[in-house]
């Protein structure tokens, strides 16, 4: 891809990989398992890789779910770069605008009566993830996700 | 199969087995109506063999847990395993459901 998506990491680079996906949730199973190669080889607790993971689905499962219009066919591409102390992955998709660091935060203290269904996806990328930034660039939606990892 | 549901003494039981991710969670959503109509009673989810939830998965413990404070049922949920009792403290869970380690 162009240099517009490339990772702000940029030294000691110790691992590049890139899963794309179709906007079907079946496929899910095949990002965990990007994650969890990943996580291996980079010799990550079972703990982190466990996090990693559930950060990465509710990202992509949003694009899936949202970026395209009913029946409309489109991709989710995940680019994983990481040094020794820090993993990045970028999300990109050519739907349709979509901020999700805009979504207004989840109230976890509210009861079960007054708790909203949906909202804890985003939530959980902003809690397991350091950072979360998002772009539009180029007609894709660009969400960038970064965590130390040592 | 990730759901399976029995009837036992004063209630319902449902065991979830293995990893409740999203597509999981959507197939599971049909299988829970046996749950829903029983929501007056006590509904036990034994989580002895969940390995993962995700948001999807936690929604539908939410959708049983409002339907049983609505019919005046009551949702325990069994044997989470660290991880799952993780994600159930980062979305405040933990609070809203009587949670049990045998």
């Amino acid at each position: 891809m162009n240099e517009k998506t490339d990772s702000e990491l940029k030294e000691g680079i110790i691992l590049k990989r890139q899963l794309t996906l179709p906007n079907d949730i079946k496929t899910i199973p095949q990002l965990s398992e990007f994650i969890e190669g990943i996580g291996e080889e980079l010799d990550m607790d079972m703990s982190l890789i466990m996090s990693l993971n559930l950060a990465l689905e509710e990202a992509v499962v949003n694009v899936m779910e949202y970026a395209y219009a009913p029946g409309t066919q489109g991709n989710v591409c995940i680019k994983t770069t990481a040094n020794e102390t820090q993993i990045e992955f970028i999300i990109i998709d050519s739907g349709i605008p979509f901020d999700p660091t805009k979504k207004e935060e989840v109230d976890i203290t509210m009861s079960a009566e007054e708790r909203p269904i949906g909202g804890l996806g985003i939530h959980l990328v902003r809690e397991i993830m350091d950072t979360v930034n998002y772009e539009y660039k180029d007609n894709k939606n660009i969400l960038t996700l970064s965590k130390k990892i040592k | 199969m990730i759901i399976e549901i029995k009837e036992q003494d004063g209630g319902m039981k449902a065991i979830l087995n293995g990893r409740l991710d999203t597509p999981a969670a959507v197939k599971a959503q049909q299988e829970i109506g046996p749950l829903l109509e029983n929501a007056d009673k006590e509904i036990v989810f034994d989580c002895t063999n969940l390995e993962y939830i995700s948001s999807s998965g936690l929604r539908l413990f939410l959708t049983i847990r409002k339907e049983a404070s609505v019919k005046g049922g009551k949702v325990i949920i069994e044997n989470i395993n660290d991880e799952i009792r993780k994600v159930f403290m980062m979305t405040g869970f933990f609070n809203l459901f009587e949670i049990r380690n045998a």
